[in-house]
């Protein structure tokens, strides 16, 4: 062999140029021998994952070193807030790296992915089970969705200081705002319910309209919040929040999902809204407090009606040339690993598969017994049919991406913004919110 | 091996800048030509028709009003503050060093935790600003909770966080100005305030035409501080073009309004760079 000579120390060109060429050459051989290789393996499964609590990205990690050792299928999660999803789901569709299965936390866009057969049924895995109500959402009989927990916002409430004060459960509107006004004490407040532009107030503040009957669509898809019969029900509640923002703590305009939470569980506030989380939080953080918070459904202004706000999750599958791996996967997860799944976050994942409530192994949990009592209170809100169960983005005769573009486009907030801040007359805000919505679904 | 180092380096940048920068804007402003309900639908060909629906949309006009309100005060305070701590830090004093580490630190905290860090602190219920003030017998202070006052806590968080820059940079050229100019001053009777407004500021007007000019464009692009502390709300008091942009595009899907919402920005802001230059021209080499 001869070696030639650097020129003080640098490469020659010829060096250089032999170098390259030799790291080409291995380059193209990998190159042509990798699809053997490729072919002789199974395609790993990409999970989007959206829950992104310590606990259950625990579960994702040890699920994933579980299914390598069974199935000798690796499963790469990543996981990203919910907000995040839809657009990384797109983003891996348009740039040719599609994720086999991913989180969605709103079925418009479960909609729009079908549409566009970007994912596949998921009968086969669904068909078998019971479900609670309004919650598989069907497009001409197809399952398009595994959806794992309804997460509804209810409201919470001190039954201590309901105790102490004398108070009983409210049933109407008025009931419930002279409840917060009894409570308003010093630093502790009688309510929060969040008022902002964001997901929380779409999700905690606009039961109170669903228990009162109020919808946003007909059956054509025409926005009818501002018709005859609706208006001075949406007006009504606008007066109703109104009053109930006088017993808010500062900051309820901006309030998100965590100032609900951390002032629940500190006891800064009477009522909130929030689903099953508070008592998990309250367990770890401030345990006297888990004992002294009750749930109820939102009312309506006569005591007639009650309704809870959808905050459901589930998986699809994408159409890739993966499907077949990712549905078997599916399959695995949503049997052998669907209890481990939801004790990653007991409480809060309220089960939207009937069975799992009578499950053992899932009421073994330490957090399910001590809440039992709770529980039992969420499984009837999505069994009793009398329960108004429903969202913005679930309003209108079916599934449809324009109820979805009402939520994001945050119309409602900014009708309670309308009132609250700029105190505009209540009729006139119903008026100016429908209008906006004719204008974001058009 | 040097006749080709310059080419190659200048090769490398040049393709760098195509690849990373070029190629990407040019795809972005070619999205706004174009109707899609989401990433993965099929672009149909709307011409102009994007920018004409922005054009006519009260949101757009409210913010770029906005944008300018915003960058418009925070890049005044941040420069005059700016100003004002590097004449202060110029100074020799025990402790100057230390302070001058400290004056530096916001900039190097991430916008996240700084925003979320305020926001706790002046929480209506737990946050430590709003019981201390409650201890003391004041009323709270609704930080985010009218038009006004989002905007001016967005500004706040912004002097905040990156007066230190404006800080740094300008006790950087401060410590170039030759001292003989000061002395020359002193003799013809100037007391401090002039030497600052007949010595400093002309010397140092090239460093502070750069800082306005880069502080102006990052401020009015300026996107995590109002999408972390208000969203753009409430009722779009703080939305700005680059907000009003990803909330097109991101969350009602509509990715050629929201290019041309970004298309649009670019174009302001190159106008107001030319505005800028005819108005203050940097100084001609030499």
């Amino acid at each position: 062999m001869t070696y030639e000579k650097t020129k003080g120390g640098v490469w020659t060109r010829r060096q250089a140029l032999k170098g390259a060429g030799a790291l080409g050459m291995g380059l193209a051989l990998s190159g042509l021998a990798a699809p053997a290789l490729r072919a002789q393996e199974k395609r790993p499964i990409r999970f989007l994952n959206c829950e992104t609590g310590k606990d259950t990205l625990a579960f994702f990690a040890r699920m994933a070193t579980e299914y390598k050792e069974k199935a000798g299928v690796e499963v790469i999660v990543d996981s990203v807030p919910l907000d995040e999803a839809f657009t990384k789901i797109t983003n891996g569709i348009r740039s040719g790296t599609p994720y086999d299965v991913a989180n969605v936390g709103f079925i418009g866009q479960v909609l729009l992915l079908a549409e566009e057969e970007q994912i596949v049924p998921l009968n086969e895995l669904t068909d078998e089970f019971k479900w609670g109500n309004n919650i598989l959402f069907p497009i001409d009989g197809k399952v398009y969705w595994y959806p794992f927990d309804y997460n509804l916002a209810l409201i919470y409430y001190r039954k201590d200081l309901y105790e102490a004060k004398g108070l009983s459960v409210p049933n109407t509107w008025d009931a419930f705002a002279g409840n917060c006004e009894a409570l308003v004490e010093g630093r502790q407040k009688g309510c929060l319910f969040p008022i902002g532009s964001n997901g929380a107030a779409n999700w905690m503040s606009f039961a109170f309209l669903w228990a009162e009957g109020v919808k946003l669509f007909d059956d054509e898809w025409n926005v009818i919040i501002d018709n005859d019969e609706m208006k001075p029900k949406a007006a009504a509640y606008l007066d109703f929040m109104a009053r109930l923002y006088a017993t808010m703590p500062p900051g309820a305009l901006q309030a998100g999902y965590s100032d609900v939470l951390s002032n629940l569980v500190a006891g800064t506030v009477a009522h909130g809204a929030y689903a099953g989380r508070v008592y998990e939080a309250a367990a770890r953080d401030n345990p006297d407090m888990g004992g002294r918070l009750g749930i109820m459904p939102y009312m309506d202004s006569a005591g007639k009606q009650t309704a809870v706000s959808h905050g459901y999750d589930g998986w699809v599958v994408l159409k890739t040339d993966n499907t077949g791996n990712a549905m078997e996967f599916m399959r695995w997860l949503t049997t052998d690993r669907m209890v481990d799944f939801l004790h990653s976050a007991p409480v809060h994942f309220q089960p939207a598969r009937l069975d799992i409530y009578d499950d053992q192994r899932w009421r073994d949990n330490a957090l399910i017994k001590q809440f039992g009592a709770e529980i039992d209170q969420m499984r009837n809100l999505v069994t009793d049919g009398s329960v108004v169960l429903t969202s913005i983005d679930t309003q209108g005769p079916r599934p449809d991406v324009r109820p979805g573009k009402v939520f994001e486009s945050f119309v409602m907030p900014e009708m309670l913004q309308n009132k609250i801040l700029r105190e505009m007359d209540s009729a006139e805000a119903v008026a100016q919110a429908a209008a906006k919505m004719r204008d974001v679904i058009k | 091996m040097t006749r080709w180092l310059l080419p190659g380096f200048l090769g490398v940048g040049v393709l760098a800048t195509l690849l990373l920068i070029v190629g990407p804007a040019l795809y972005a402003v070619s999205l706004s030509f174009y109707d899609m309900p989401s990433l993965t639908a099929d672009p149909v060909w709307v011409g102009f028709a994007k920018y004409a629906q922005v054009l006519a949309s009260a949101a757009f006009w409210n913010a770029l009003w906005n944008g300018i309100v915003y960058a418009g005060l925070a890049i005044v305070l941040q420069v005059v503050l700016g100003i004002g701590f590097a004449l202060l830090l110029n100074q020799n004093f025990i402790g100057r060093s230390l302070l001058r580490g400290l004056a530096f630190l916001p900039y190097l905290l991430p916008t996240v935790v700084a925003v979320l860090v305020f926001k706790w602190m002046v929480d209506g219920s737990l946050g430590i600003v709003t019981i201390l003030m409650d201890d003391w017998g004041l009323p709270p202070i609704y930080w985010f909770e009218t038009e006004t006052a989002s905007m001016v806590s967005v500004i706040m968080i912004s002097v905040w966080l990156w007066t230190p820059f404006v800080t740094t940079t300008f006790l950087a050229g401060l410590q170039t100005v030759p001292g003989q100019l000061y002395e020359a001053a002193r003799v013809d009777g100037a007391g401090p305030i002039r030497q600052f407004f007949h010595v400093t500021l002309p010397s140092l007007r090239p460093i502070l035409t750069v800082i306005i000019l880069l502080r102006g464009v990052w401020m009015f692009n300026k996107f995590d501080v109002v999408w972390l502390a208000t969203g753009g709300g409430p009722l779009g008091a703080t939305e700005h073009l680059p907000v009003l942009s990803y909330r097109e595009a991101f969350a009602l899907y509509d990715i050629g309004s929201g290019a041309a919402i970004a298309t649009l920005s670019f174009f302001v802001l190159m106008v107001a760079v030319a505005i800028y230059f005819r108005v203050f021209p940097m100084e001609q080499g030499k």
